[in-house]
């Protein structure tokens, strides 16, 4: 589903990535792990054309990325959903608001709105907080509407950047309970952590990054 | 509701203060065009009303022959200076007569037909060729006396009143003309600030919905349909401030005027009047919304 070929990426006399090149089958749950500037977050921005690379090519479902006109940009985002660190939701929307938001952008029916905004809420514990602000919420509660606002357009791929980097143990573990779940039912996750708790107790494919290169690529036991 | 609709909405409610002057411009816009279109179609009804009045009026001896009076009437429908030609017999004339002076019955019971001679009235296509047609009149046998509202040589007739009527028509038009075009600019301005502020208050979610997958024109929509409402509404009371006044003023004005048609007599055609000033301005209103809000959007995205 995701293929990165030789990429390199600088951000001025900074090298963000170095000749990188990986691969994420369908289903597949990876993390992409290293410390801070490591390039986890490039590779992220990388695969929804957020920035470009200076050389390799970024493959998704098939379509050369890097190769996409202005057009073929938001065709492209639409088929991920991102779960941001800093969660990146609108604040003077409504919660259910920022996940309808989603379903515009997609362009699904607003008859089909009501039902998937109910059923996603339910998912990640929202429902009774529908019509709260954002300046109501919890972190946690921000990171979970950032997660269903990404699962309610049912994405092929979901780049998660950090999700649990602001919240407590307690409530990183809900998170990526979720995350699990949404993995187990068929969702491909490229989740970018330096969480070692998480990437141990989840026991999934870790992909190793230092000084914008793979330094290890273990496979899930 | 329509999302970007919604979205339009929310912007307003939230900076009150910028629509209100957003829009009082807008209306004072429109208030103004409308009230210059309204003065610019009485002016042209006003000279056209003083263009049709007849210029020449050829008086006929009382012992004229109905074949001598046709064969003068003929005579000048086949002159190329000429136009309008009409015969007015005798009883016509009291009848004029009788109608100009309404206001005192006294005046009009004490004449007869008799007293009215017949005439053949009739316009110039130019008013040069004025003085040779009138003097031509002045030679046939059947006519007496020949009478002339145009301005010839050094005498002051009607022709006067046409002449300093048009030039007035024309300061309006141009000066009018100037003022709406400086009111649309500054109103075109208003929009784009407007709308550029509320874009760069805007920029955190612009790059959300960017990030989301939102395509331009997603992004682009509820502005547009903000700078509408704005441009709508602004149309739509400046416009119905005019018709209000019209509707209020007109007896008067109709009665100022009297016989010159200033304003449409009947309420309908006034209002089919005011129906189509409304139909052009809102098609201005609409060109200013779009391409303000699309210069701002792009403006703005440019700076990013």
């Amino acid at each position: 589903m995701i293929k990165l070929k030789n990429v390199t990426k600088k951000f001025g006399d900074i090298t963000a990535l170095s000749d990188v090149s990986f691969e994420v089958d369908k289903g597949e749950f990876v993390f992409i792990t290293g410390p801070s500037g490591a390039g986890k977050t490039t590779i992220l921005k990388l695969i929804l054309r957020e920035v470009l690379p200076d050389n390799g090519k970024v493959i998704f479902d098939g379509i050369d990325v890097t190769e996409a006109s202005k057009k073929e940009i938001p065709q492209i985002r639409q088929k991920i959903g991102v779960v941001f660190q800093d969660f990146k939701v609108l604040p003077e929307r409504t919660l259910r608001e920022n996940v309808e938001v989603a379903l515009a952008v997609s362009g699904i029916p607003q008859s089909e709105w009501p039902s998937r905004v109910d059923k996603i809420l339910e998912l990640v514990g929202l429902s009774k907080r529908s019509e709260l602000f954002p300046s109501q919420l919890s972190g946690g509660e921000l990171e979970r509407v950032s997660l269903a606002r990404a699962l309610v357009v049912n994405p092929k791929l979901i780049l998660a950047d950090e999700p649990t980097g602001n919240l407590d143990w307690d409530t990183a573990d809900e998170i990526m309970e979720l995350f699990e779940k949404i993995n187990k039912e068929g969702k491909t996750i490229i989740m970018a952590t330096h969480n070692r708790e998480i990437i141990a107790k989840l026991k999934k494919r870790v992909i190793k990054l230092s000084e914008g290169k793979i330094i290890n690529h273990e496979h899930s036991s | 509701m329509n999302i970007h609709l919604k979205t339009a909405l929310d912007y307003i409610m939230r900076a009150p203060f910028q629509a209100l002057s957003a829009i009082f411009v807008l209306t004072i816009t429109f208030f103004v065009a409308t009230v210059l279109s309204i003065l610019v179609y009485s002016s042209g009804k006003i000279i056209r009303h003083f263009e049709t009045r007849p210029q020449v009026i050829a008086f006929l001896k009382d012992e004229s022959t109905p074949e001598s009076i046709s064969a003068l009437q003929e005579r000048l429908s086949k002159d190329s200076r000429v136009k309008d030609v009409k015969y007015v017999n005798k009883e016509e004339a009291l009848a004029i007569y009788k109608e100009a002076t309404s206001d005192n019955p006294l005046l009009s019971e004490l004449v007869s037909p008799s007293i009215f001679p017949a005439s053949i009235e009739f316009s110039l296509l130019d008013l040069s060729f004025a003085e040779k047609v009138i003097e031509d009149m002045r030679g046939e046998a059947i006519v007496d006396q020949v009478g002339f509202t145009a301005n010839i040589g050094s005498q002051t007739a009607l022709g006067d009143v046409v002449s300093r009527l048009r030039t007035i028509t024309l300061y309006l038009r141009v000066g009018g003309g100037v003022l709406v075009g400086v009111l649309l600019a500054t109103s075109f301005l208003v929009l784009i600030v407007i709308i550029g502020m509320r874009m760069t208050t805007r920029r955190g979610e612009v790059e959300i919905l960017d990030l989301i997958g939102a395509t331009p024109g997603f992004i682009r929509s509820p502005i547009i349909i903000e700078a509408f409402i704005y441009a709508l509404v602004g149309v739509i009371v400046g416009w119905l401030g005019t018709l209000i006044l019209t509707l209020y003023a007109t007896p008067s004005i109709v009665n100022y005027f009297g016989e010159i048609p200033v304003l449409p007599r009947d309420t309908l055609n006034i209002l089919a009047l005011f129906g189509i000033i409304l139909a052009v301005e809102i098609v201005i209103g609409i060109t200013l919304a779009l391409t303000g809000s699309l210069l701002a959007v792009s403006r703005v995205r440019r700076g990013r």
